[in-house]
């Protein structure tokens, strides 16, 4: 069976494909013989007397067509349209305008107070009946567009409680602050740009007074590179890394994590700083692929970033990556964050950078932990003028009680 | 910025001339370039950074795709003249060490006969 449309009623909105005229006029005979009219021609018709009551039609039926008398006591046709078009939920209605005076300006005043269309009533049949359904084939139209934006917002609302959802997953990831050893706690901050992100960072408990930390960040943005986040953070789990890797030496850790994650078809990969905090042998040992954001406070009050040249995990399938020791202090404190957090640009472009984000930190001297991560969020903040930042942002803080 | 991609032959490989930004917004120009001077079976690319102001990390995925894939092929992927400010953030993922750079067209041409 053909679905086509027949040619004499190419455009059906409604289910039952029978379109709604409302006609507006207070005079009744010149009403009655419209509406006569449009019934023959197959249209559903309401009629009514006035203004006001041709508006409350309008809003209970919304017919496909409005067609309305320019002389009517209280609201005049104008005003009619006027009104209609300052209501929301009306403001898409087509409206036919008729008067028995078809004079240039006051056809120009109907149309500027928010007539469709014009039709004099002295209009031929034909006349009449070509400007009624090309009011209603607009109306279609104007329908099928406001149906469309409808189902559009509809299903944007379904993804986006989605990404909320997965949000949520992603956040319920992340280590719960406080004291992560004895004698070391840890705070830290998480804002995504899209509500998921691919940063992440995470604890690992090696046990006997050893910890594992460590801060990753997929290139990218949105529901795949959170994806991929959490797949590596699931790689990354105590009883995984025993099997996969057999040790718990960051370097080793970062070299097999990079032979499981090769770039993907869209050249997308991680940036990781591993490290491992010995509170025995008071070291900390650390390893990254391509991470630049990880820097030891000491409290002698010197900065040592942890940085080294080298590839992303997925850049080269041969890559050994190498662990760096350094001695801790009691009062030291370890720094890991995603460059999300000093890559922010002012109003003018220029990045807050790595130098001020140390100089604020620095800034901060003595304050606590907590007020130290909040603030460096904050002061990011500041420079950038909002709050939305355009990447990933991610700072853990861990300090080494005294 | 939006990115602009010129294609020249040269004897042995091409050069593709980039101009603008290599970023994620970029990435399926940028790639679609690539692969089309790939499928032609080109053995050396070189691609001009000149007029190259910026590469995020998404570019420096896609520098290092597309060196794995000559690699695949046995082909290379050369670098000309890329900006400080670009070679500083290539540096911090050691992509020179994948792609390598040169300061003219004549250089890593040179270096290609050498090896063929």
């Amino acid at each position: 069976m053909s679905t086509s449309p027949s040619p004499t009623t190419p455009f059906n909105t409604r289910s039952n494909g029978v379109q709604t005229v409302l006609v507006v006029d207070d005079e009744p005979t010149a009403r009655i013989a419209l509406a006569a009219r449009l019934k023959r021609m197959g249209y559903r018709v309401i009629e009514a007397v006035d203004g006001k009551s041709g508006l409350d039609a309008l809003r209970r039926e919304r017919p496909d067509l409005t067609i309305l008398d320019w002389m009517m006591p209280e609201i005049d046709g104008p005003s009619f349209c006027e009104r209609v078009r300052q209501d929301p939920e009306l403001l898409t209605s087509q409206i036919l305008m008729m008067t028995s005076h078809d004079e240039p300006e006051q056809i120009a005043e109907g149309l500027a107070r928010g007539a469709d269309d014009f039709l004099s009533k002295a209009a031929s049949k034909y006349e009449i009946t070509a400007r009624v359904q090309s009011g209603v084939r607009a109306s279609t139209l104007i329908r099928r567009l406001e149906d469309a934006t409808e189902e559009i917002r509809r299903k944007q609302e379904v993804l986006e409680r989605e990404l909320q959802s997965a949000a949520r997953y992603v956040e319920s990831l992340l280590p719960a602050p406080g004291t992560v050893l004895p004698g070391v706690q840890m705070v830290h901050a998480y804002r995504p740009s899209l509500g998921l992100g691919g940063d992440l960072f995470n604890i690992v408990s090696w046990g006997d007074g050893v910890l594992g930390l460590y801060l990753l960040d997929a290139s990218g943005h949105g529901v795949s590179s959170a994806l991929r986040s959490a797949a590596l953070s699931t790689f990354l789990r105590r009883g995984n890394l025993l099997r996969h890797v057999g040790s718990t030496d960051p370097g080793a850790i970062l070299t097999e994590a990079n032979k499981q994650f090769p770039l993907t078809e869209d050249g997308n990969y991680f940036t990781i700083i591993f490290a491992r905090l010995d509170m025995r042998a008071r070291t900390l040992s650390y390893a990254t692929a391509g991470h630049n954001g990880a820097f030891l406070q000491r409290v002698s009050g010197e900065f040592c970033w942890m940085a080294q040249p080298n590839f992303p995990l997925g850049f080269d399938a041969s890559t050994t990556y190498v662990t760096t020791d350094l001695t801790i202090a009691p009062g030291d404190r370890l720094y890991l964050l995603s460059d999300g957090l000093y890559e922010v640009p002012d109003a003018s472009g220029e990045l807050w950078g790595q130098d001020r984000l140390e100089e604020t930190i620095r800034g901060f001297g003595p304050r606590s932990l907590t007020d130290v991560v909040a603030g460096s969020i904050q002061e990011a903040i500041r420079w950038q003028g909002h709050e939305q930042f355009p990447d990933d942002v991610a700072l853990m803080g861990v300090e080494i009680a005294v | 910025m939006a990115m602009q991609v010129k294609e020249r032959p040269v004897p042995n490989g091409v050069v593709l001339e980039l101009t603008g930004d290599l970023t994620y917004a970029n990435r399926e120009q940028f790639k679609t370039a690539v692969e089309a001077v790939r499928q032609k079976g080109c053995r050396h690319l070189i691609l001009n950074m000149a007029d190259v102001r910026f590469v995020d990390s998404s570019g420096l995925g896609l520098l290092a795709l597309v060196s794995q894939n000559f690699k695949l092929g046995q082909g290379k992927v050369s670098m000309l003249k890329p900006q400080s400010y670009v070679r500083e953030i290539m540096s911090l993922a050691n992509i020179q060490k994948l792609i390598p750079v040169y300061d003219n067209e004549q250089e890593a041409l040179a270096v290609q006969q050498r090896a063929a």
